[in-house]
């Protein structure tokens, strides 16, 4: 059978590095070609130029039918209805005017075809996040694509919908739809891949069926060696340091209600759940940063590390040490007088970068010309120079590479160790499983469920992820 | 009595007519996702530009498509500058509010040699109701283009999220450069109904905050086209008030009054903010 | 580029502009380029009183120019500094007209009001923003025209000078004159204020923490928030900051230039001083220079409108020119050094 889309030695370079490097692929009709990597292994830039979206510097991109690409972060306009998503750019009209009913039909029978459920009149702002995937998903395939890249389609999805999702997904392959995946849930690649193609610093670097693979060959092609491991979790004393109780914040979706949870010094408890849960307003009432009603009674400092690096945690046109002060700027210790104490930020930022591994050409470049994995190193080290008691870490390690996930898994592991007591909201299953000594399920903003580190129940716990009780 | 309740509903709506070609520029504008700060200067250049067209050709609808081609081309160099060149809109907006406000006055001096204001021209005279009553059209119209059809979906939601609109397999930029440039055209028109519909010249600076008010206007009518109409009717009425009422009672203060448009337009704008949603991508370069 | 050459990449690119402007608006008025740059420096700065007058329009620009870079520094667009400008004037003006203290402290009382009022002119519009989400932009912009009503409203009644012809206060006792800097000029020692302004704007910004506050409230709103910053407060803050820095502005041409307030006294400094800011970089000292350069165009301009005939006021659409080049220059910047998408 002839491939539908072949990319022959595709070469892509970014000002300081290249991200593809002479690489080769082919998609066959009916196939499910998973395609992974580390962060800046070369994946999303690879997706990008067979979609279409960048233009490679060498190589040559032939597709036989159009290529339809489901975002890992949706492209979809909340706003906006359904329909009005879908058929955005497509829109059925009589003369001037939309034709709205037919185009509430047609979404819903492209729906139907494909075993997917969906109001076409809703507004995609209002649906749970597995439902808007369904709109972007169906967004493609009313365009009936030869190929369709899929890029970490399950990354917010809970178990339960993970399985649904790739039930669609085979169906669409039966039929000759030509699919990739790019992920990092290599699970998912055993699974439910036919082929995988591994990527590392821009070139392929195994390409095997699935059926003559296991994960942890895949994981050591993706490193190029051993995973680095976690520091190791050590007996600590456990001193009681946060209480919340009845805490009731926020609104909608992501209201908590009567929300508890206690956290001591001396563990990790982690809180599973899917995106859109109130993880954030639990995060934030714990911050101080909105307003609550109920108990959140916490004992010693706290160090922070928000959810969205650039965006929370950064400024990011400011150096490193301007970086390092954000946060700890309104401490005693910080200045002299009316000034900010520029020698000790220095030394601080020093400090952080030899025990963080932070990878910058000085400490005085902008952070945004550092990595997504040493900008977020940066921010966990602000967290936790201070040695704070308490520590509120979310998705920690979100979007950066092995090596730099297991330092930073590996100093929260170490401050649980002497004695801090860390929360870790996590959108990574199997993160939390690995570091906490404590699993809470939270679903719409409520717990669901409580799990010791010796009665962990990874089926258990992702049916609660899902709301089944 | 009852003339006075007349002569203030006519002259609310004429004073309201080029706010109201204003804020639906901005409308368009920002439901592409193109902050229009720059719609004063469009209108002064319409103002101004109506004039000249008008002076050269003896004929004051030729002076209309003068101003309304004025205004275009500047939304033609905010929207390149914007889509091209991903500058800051606010800041763009502003230089074009200098550049406009400044080419007028430095015209005036070079081409009709007297600084201030422009010599009389040809104007629509008492036609001017056509322009009065075609803005109300067009509000209707722009709400109907930008809410049901195509076109209007499309401007919507490269407003919203512009990526998405990529997705789609359309170019946001080029929606937004078009609907960048009808907002130019719409506020030039608006200049040239202030310069040859209401009067028969152009002086310096007779925008006078217009396009700004016309901004509130957008967001007090929650960008919407006939809620910014109706708000530029409600700043039209404060304008208006303050004519009449300077005839009529003697001890108010008549200097003062002249703010009195400015003063609504300030409390609109500290009443609704914060209560409407402005698009997504409003003022975000893409 | 060098990065000790890369900071003045921008103002040189700016410099180079405007000649190239001002050239077209010369041979586009039917002047010689050579013939109108000659009557422009010539005109400011050919001679002690030349001198003077573009001294005392670089005073007048770089109070509101400073007030409106602070604003800038904390992300809020202010471009209500001529209103801000004329109400300090006015409350310095008509303070001034009834004072009975001594004359060094009747200065300072003047100077306080003129921050006073230009402040808490400033302070209505970031009350709006603080308190309601009010855009600034369109608020600042309104506040200007309730101003120049307001002022004119009060100068034609209750505080017209007894003698005036116009719209305008009574003149000042002598003893509440700004000294002079340059004897036989109109130049003051406000000069001398707005340098040592912009010093401590360039410490304030760089070091202190209020500085780091505002900086990174402009910069990066969101982090700011978290990092403990309270932005509706600075909010507030930065705008009546703002507002009185040109209020101060205000105060200073009526006692130093004036010596009585006129509802004429700005031929729109305010709005010039946003330009002014702008090719400064948001950096005070450059703005020092910047606000001199337009100085030199504001009072040279005149010379060259009456010399050479080209209108003045080409100056002002070279100016929105420049601001327009300048806000697509951070794109360029990035284009030519290259960064990760």
């Amino acid at each position: 059978m002839d491939a539908v889309l072949t990319l022959r030695d595709i070469r892509k370079a970014f000002p300081g590095v290249v991200a593809v490097d002479g690489v080769d692929l082919d998609l066959y009709p009916g196939e499910i070609h998973a395609l992974v990597g580390e962060n800046g292994a070369g994946k999303s830039t690879l997706s990008a130029i067979a979609f279409g979206e960048l233009k490679p510097d060498e190589g040559s991109v032939t597709a036989h039918g159009t290529v339809g690409l489901v975002h890992q972060h949706f492209e979809l306009i909340g706003r906006l209805r359904v329909w009005q998503n879908v058929l955005l750019g497509r829109e059925p009209h009589r003369g001037w005017r939309i034709d709205e009913a037919s185009a509430r039909a047609r979404v819903v029978a492209i729906a139907e075809r494909n075993g997917l459920e969906i109001d076409p009149n809703a507004f995609v702002e209002t649906l749970p996040i597995g439902v808007q995937q369904r709109v972007e998903l169906l967004r493609e395939l009313d365009r009936d694509p030869a190929v369709l890249l899929l890029d970490e389609p399950t990354a917010a999805l809970a178990p339960a919908e993970i399985e649904s999702f790739f039930a669609t997904v085979v169906q669409l392959a039966a039929r000759g739809t030509a699919i990739m995946i790019v992920t990092h849930k290599l699970q998912e690649v055993i699974a439910y891949a036919t082929r995988v193609t591994v990527m590392r610093h821009g070139k392929v670097v195994e390409r095997t069926l699935t059926s003559a693979t296991s994960i942890p060959a895949i994981a050591r092609a993706m490193v190029g060696g051993e995973v680095p491991a976690v520091a190791a979790r050590e007996h600590a004393d456990l001193t009681p340091c946060l209480h919340v109780k009845d805490l009731c914040a926020g609104s909608g979706a992501t209201q908590l209600n009567d929300f508890f949870l206690d956290v001591r010094g001396g563990e990790i408890v982690g809180i599973a759940g899917v995106e859109g849960n109130g993880q954030s307003t639990l995060a934030d009432a714990l911050a101080g940063l909105i307003d609550y009603t109920g108990i959140i009674e916490r004992r010693g400092t706290m160090g922070v590390i928000p959810q969205d690096r650039q965006r929370e945690a950064l400024v990011m046109d400011w150096s490193l040490v301007e970086n390092t002060l954000l946060g700890r700027q309104h401490r005693k210790a910080a200045c002299r007088g009316f000034q900010l104490d520029r020698v000790r930020a220095r030394a601080e930022t020093e400090s952080i970068r030899e025990r963080f591994d932070v990878r910058a050409a000085n400490l005085d470049v902008a952070v945004r010309t550092l990595s997504g994995g040493n900008q977020q190193k940066l921010v966990v080290g602000r967290a936790l120079i201070d040695t704070p008691e308490f520590v509120l870490a979310y998705n920690p390690t979100r979007g950066v590479d092995v090596g730099a996930a297991a330092l930073v898994q590996s100093r929260l592991m170490e401050a649980r160790n002497r004695g801090a007591a860390v929360l870790l909201i996590s959108f990574e299953l199997d993160e939390i499983l690995t570091l906490a000594d404590h699993v809470i399920v939270m679903y719409r903003g409520a717990v669901l469920g409580s799990f010791g580190r010796d009665a962990f129940d990874r089926a258990e716990i992702g049916r609660l992820m899902a709301g089944s009780a | 009595m009852n003339e006075l309740i007349v002569t203030l509903v006519a002259l609310t709506l004429v004073k309201a007519t080029p706010i109201i070609y204003a804020a639906l520029g901005g409308v368009i504008s920002e439901r592409s996702g193109v902050i229009n700060i720059g719609l004063e200067g469009m209108m002064a250049a319409g103002a101004f530009t109506a004039v000249v067209a008008s002076f050269a050709t003896h004929n004051p609808v030729l002076g209309l498509v003068g101003g309304l081609c004025a205004g275009a081309a500047f939304g033609y160099l905010l929207a390149f500058a914007a889509t091209r060149f991903k500058v800051d809109q606010i800041v763009a907006g502003t230089g074009i509010n200098l550049i406009c406000a400044g080419g007028a006055a430095y015209g005036l001096v070079l081409l009709f040699n007297q600084p201030g204001a422009s010599v009389q021209v040809a104007s629509l005279g008492d036609k001017y109701w056509v322009l009065v009553v075609l803005a109300f059209v067009l509000a209707a119209l722009l709400q109907w283009l930008l809410y049901r059809t195509p076109w209007g979906l499309r401007i919507r939601a490269s407003g919203e999220n512009p990526s998405a609109v990529v997705s789609a397999g359309l170019d946001p930029l080029r929606l937004r450069t078009y609907a960048v440039i009808v907002s130019g055209a719409l506020a030039g028109l608006g200049g040239a109904f202030l310069s040859i519909g209401e009067l028969n010249l152009y002086s310096d600076g007779m925008t006078a905050g217009r396009g700004f008010i016309a901004l509130a206007a957008v967001i007090f009518g929650r960008w919407h086209p006939l809620g910014a109409t109706v708000a530029c009717v409600v700043f039209g009425f404060f304008e208006a008030l303050q004519y009449v009422l300077q005839g009529q009672i003697a001890w108010l203060p008549a200097n003062a009054m002249q703010a009195l448009p400015y003063i609504a337009a300030l409390v609109a704008l500290a009443g609704v903010t914060g209560r409407v949603r402005a698009p997504a991508a409003d003022g975000v370069p893409f | 580029m060098n990065r000790y050459l890369r900071p003045l990449a921008g103002p040189l690119g700016a410099i180079l502009l405007i000649v190239v402007l001002m050239s077209l608006a010369m041979i586009v008025a039917g002047t010689s380029p050579v013939d109108g740059f000659t009557a422009l420096f010539v005109g400011a700065l050919g001679g002690r009183n030349q001198l003077g007058e573009t001294l005392v329009a670089t005073t007048a620009l770089l109070f509101p120019a400073l007030g409106i870079c602070l604003a800038f520094r904390a992300g809020l667009f202010n471009i209500g500094a001529e209103g801000q400008l004329l109400i300090g004037a006015l409350c310095a003006g008509a303070l001034g007209a009834v004072l009975t203290v001594p004359g060094p402290l009747g200065i300072l009382f003047m100077l306080v009001a003129g921050a006073i009022g230009g402040g808490a002119w400033g302070a209505i519009a970031g009350w709006m923003k603080a308190r309601f989400g009010a855009n600034e932009i369109i608020a600042t912009l309104m506040l200007n025209f309730v101003a120049s009503a307001f002022a004119l409203e009060l100068v034609s009644g209750p505080l017209k000078g007894p003698l005036a012809a116009g719209a305008e206060t009574a003149w000042l006792d002598p003893k509440y004159w700004l000294p002079a800097l340059l004897p036989g000029t109109r130049l003051s020692i406000a000069l001398l204020f707005a340098v040592a302004l912009a010093l401590l704007l360039q410490w304030v910004f760089a070091r202190t923490v209020f500085g780091y506050d505002l900086r990174a409230s402009g910069e990066a709103p969101e982090a700011a928030r978290r990092s403990g910053i309270n932005l509706g407060r600075l909010t507030w803050l930065a705008l009546t900051l703002s507002g009185a820095i040109a209020g101060v502005g205000g105060a200073t041409i009526v006692s130093g230039e004036l010596h009585r307030f006129n509802t004429q006294l700005s031929p729109g400094y305010g709005f010039t001083a946003i330009a002014v800011a702008l090719v400064g970089d948001l950096q005070p000292l450059w703005i020092c220079l910047a606000a001199f350069g337009f100085g030199i165009l504001e009072s040279g301009g005149l010379a060259m409108q009456a010399s050479a005939q080209v209108p003045k006021d080409a100056i002002h659409v070279i100016e929105g020119l420049i601001i327009f080049v300048l806000a697509a220059r951070r794109y360029v910047a990035t284009r030519v050094e290259g960064t990760l998408p």
